[in-house]
């Protein structure tokens, strides 16, 4: 488990949270290598969970683009409707194991705060999230599913209301209860063991991916495209793919045209926050600036710090897609192939479809489609629907 | 003048608490600021926090939270700072307190020689962990600025004295678990702490007997100060509970009733 990615990630946290860190990484190492975690880990995955997910081959969206086939990682089928599922469900399983009686987190889009949600119950852990005043106004519906599954949803109104300042809200709370808490972090981000326990968790869709690619056409697949926000269901697409020859694509949300959005690889530079030494959205003087996405689950000024270091490395290519381009693939995708997708990874399959008319056709491209779009239905219609 | 390092020092020395108080700069012009500092001076106070915002400040309480958010928003920046310092540093001992990316964007060289150039002569930096300390100490020597680290009530044994040890000027020694300012009812009865605080206390005694040890996080009233007192601390900071003081109507007037009588609960007889 390595504390840093090249020179990003770290532990940079108050000395309070040092303890809770360390009594993390032992506690996940040692889980690591327990058969009886790793069990019950699966078997609540397939008989909960609703894994593995479907490798799904988009037969009339490749056909509309006229190029390389199209797959899509079915991560929107999972139980409670996107990939936060995988990572929740095992830090819940570590977080009850460490002994710890109550969870809590920060949500963006609401899909990890539901998630965190669904988990709680289960394991009858308390739970309460944190999530902006603007998330909770945009994403409605999983504010309810939230509070239906037995969660506390705390509005947080500091700063820009959104994943970043649910994040700090979520960091206090943890400063002080650290003893009594496990903070379940959604994102491959945060200090050091958060990325790597969040990037192992999230690796059963590139696991997946692979050996269905390896089923289905007998080879790993020529790309493969995951939406950034925090980046936790690229790292998970991208892990098991790193040393094959597939080429990996993030995609940032580049916000309205010609904003900045929130596409921190892209268009930041190194700084420290959440824990982090990462690419962050920052002013001249290392004031982390205000980010503006459609997608709330993107809408965040820093990245996980193994992005960083794959950006650097240049082993992963990242790209943004505008607000404009992720609402035009959710259209094509709901008309040609019947499925709502969440507007995150609607920015990985904007890409994926400008990839796809430049390949042939005997070219493969798989897609992660990390969550469904219903709670994003208002805010489409909002938009208008395409001419 | 004397450092703030060498000022706590010689206050130990000779048996004397100490009191920093702790104000976000930028969220009232300066003039208001120094008088608040000259107020705090004349009660006893033995030196001066000065918060510079971050926009993301996770060890803060709502208090200092909303000062840093009001000071960004007025526009408060490092010029500003700069401009605002030596007037602080010459009135009386100075450490600036902000968070570790304003350094990491800076470079920490270029960050600490500035504040050398303002006159404060320490910096606190909650989110800098003992492990990533080398560089801030190394600049710091250069530029005669003390890196001050903090210790918690769940640092084990071992790591106290690793703290101590790595920490120059003094030790910020943690209160309890949580952030900034003065908790709600909700929060760990104070009784609680204590065993761990006390461990904190001689632990760093064992391996820097000189080195001054402050109390900080919720300290409010003279009876926080005489009991961290009495469990051995060589003073106290207060932060919040200035600062809310600071932009009301009769603020300056107010922190000075409050500073004079904390720094009268610091020389009471302990034991």
């Amino acid at each position: 488990m390595p504390e840093r990615y090249g020179k990003y990630g770290g532990t940079y946290v108050p000395e309070t949270l040092v303890p809770a860190l360390t009594e993390l990484e032992k506690g996940w190492r040692a889980a690591r290598r327990d058969p009886k975690f790793q069990r019950e880990l699966r078997s609540l995955e397939a008989t909960w969970g609703g894994r593995p997910t479907p490798l799904y081959r988009a037969d009339r969206l490749s056909a509309e683009m006229g190029g390389a086939e199209i797959y899509l990682k079915r991560e929107d089928l999972v139980h409670g409707g996107a990939h936060k599922l995988n990572n929740a469900l095992g830090q819940g399983l570590l977080a009850r194991r460490l002994g710890k009686q109550r969870l809590i987190a920060e949500t963006g889009a609401g899909q990890h705060g539901v998630a965190t949600a669904m988990v709680g119950a289960l394991l009858g852990l308390r739970t309460e999230v944190y999530m902006g005043k603007v998330d909770m106004e945009r994403q409605r519906p999983n504010v309810q599913r939230m509070r239906l599954l037995g969660t506390t949803v705390r509005e947080v109104t500091q700063g820009t209301q959104t994943l970043k300042d649910a994040i700090n809200e979520a960091l206090r709370d943890w400063i002080s209860n650290v003893e009594s808490t496990h903070y379940l972090l959604g994102s491959a981000v945060g200090p050091h063991p958060f990325p790597s326990i969040v990037a192992d968790f999230q690796s059963v869709i590139g696991r997946e991916i692979a050996r269905d690619s390896h089923r289905r056409f007998g080879d790993v697949p020529d790309l493969a495209i995951a939406c950034v926000g925090g980046g936790s269901n690229a790292i998970g697409t991208f892990h098991p793919l790193l040393r094959t020859r597939t080429r990996l694509v993030g995609v940032e949300a580049g916000g309205a045209e010609g904003a900045m959005g929130a596409a921190s690889l892209s268009r930041g530079t190194p700084g420290i926050l959440h824990g982090m030494l990462t690419y962050l959205l920052q002013d001249a003087e290392g004031q982390i600036l205000p980010t503006e996405s459609i997608a709330p689950g993107l809408d965040y000024a820093g990245v996980g710090p193994e992005h960083s270091a794959l950006k650097d490395a240049g082993r992963v290519e990242y790209t943004v897609a505008t607000d404009e381009e992720a609402l035009h693939a959710f259209h094509l995708l709901a008309r040609t192939e019947g499925i709502l997708p969440a507007l995150e990874p609607c920015h990985a399959l904007a890409e994926a479809m400008k990839q796809a008319r430049k390949m042939r056709k005997d070219e493969r491209i798989v897609v992660t489609l990390s969550g469904r779009g219903d709670k994003d239905l208002e805010v489409v219609a909002r938009h208008g629907q395409p001419g | 003048m004397a450092s703030l390092g060498e000022t706590l020092t010689a206050r130990k020395r000779a048996g004397k608490g100490s009191l920093l108080a702790y104000l976000m700069a930028g969220t009232v012009p300066p003039e208001r600021y120094l008088e608040a500092v000259d107020r705090l001076r004349a009660s006893g106070v033995t030196g001066i926090e000065v918060g510079f915002p971050f926009s993301d400040p996770i060890a803060e309480g709502p208090v200092i939270q909303r000062a840093a958010s009001e000071s960004l928003r007025l526009g408060f920046r490092w010029e500003a700072l700069m401009s605002l310092l030596p007037q602080i540093s010459s009135r009386v001992p100075t450490a600036v307190m902000t968070y570790l990316n304003i350094f990491h964007h800076r470079g920490v060289p270029a960050a600490l020689e500035d504040l050398s150039r303002g006159g404060a002569t320490a910096v606190i930096i909650p989110d800098l962990p003992v492990e990533e300390a080398g560089p801030f100490r190394s600049a710091g020597k250069r530029s005669h600025v003390d890196p001050v680290l903090l210790a918690s009530p769940g640092s084990a044994h071992g790591r106290v004295e690793q703290i101590a040890r790595g920490t120059r000027g003094f030790l910020y020694v943690v209160s309890r678990y949580g952030t900034t300012g003065v908790v709600n009812a909700k929060a760990i009865d104070p009784a609680r702490s204590s065993p761990e605080l006390s461990g904190i206390l001689t632990g760093a005694r064992k391996v820097r007997p000189r080195l001054p040890l402050l109390v900080g996080f919720g300290v409010s009233q003279p009876e926080d100060v005489r009991r961290y007192r009495g469990m051995g601390a060589d003073g106290v900071i207060v932060g919040s509970a200035f600062q809310s003081l600071l932009t009301e109507a009769n603020g300056p007037g107010r922190l000075a009733d409050m500073a004079s009588d904390l720094v009268n609960a610091l020389e009471a007889p302990h034991g």
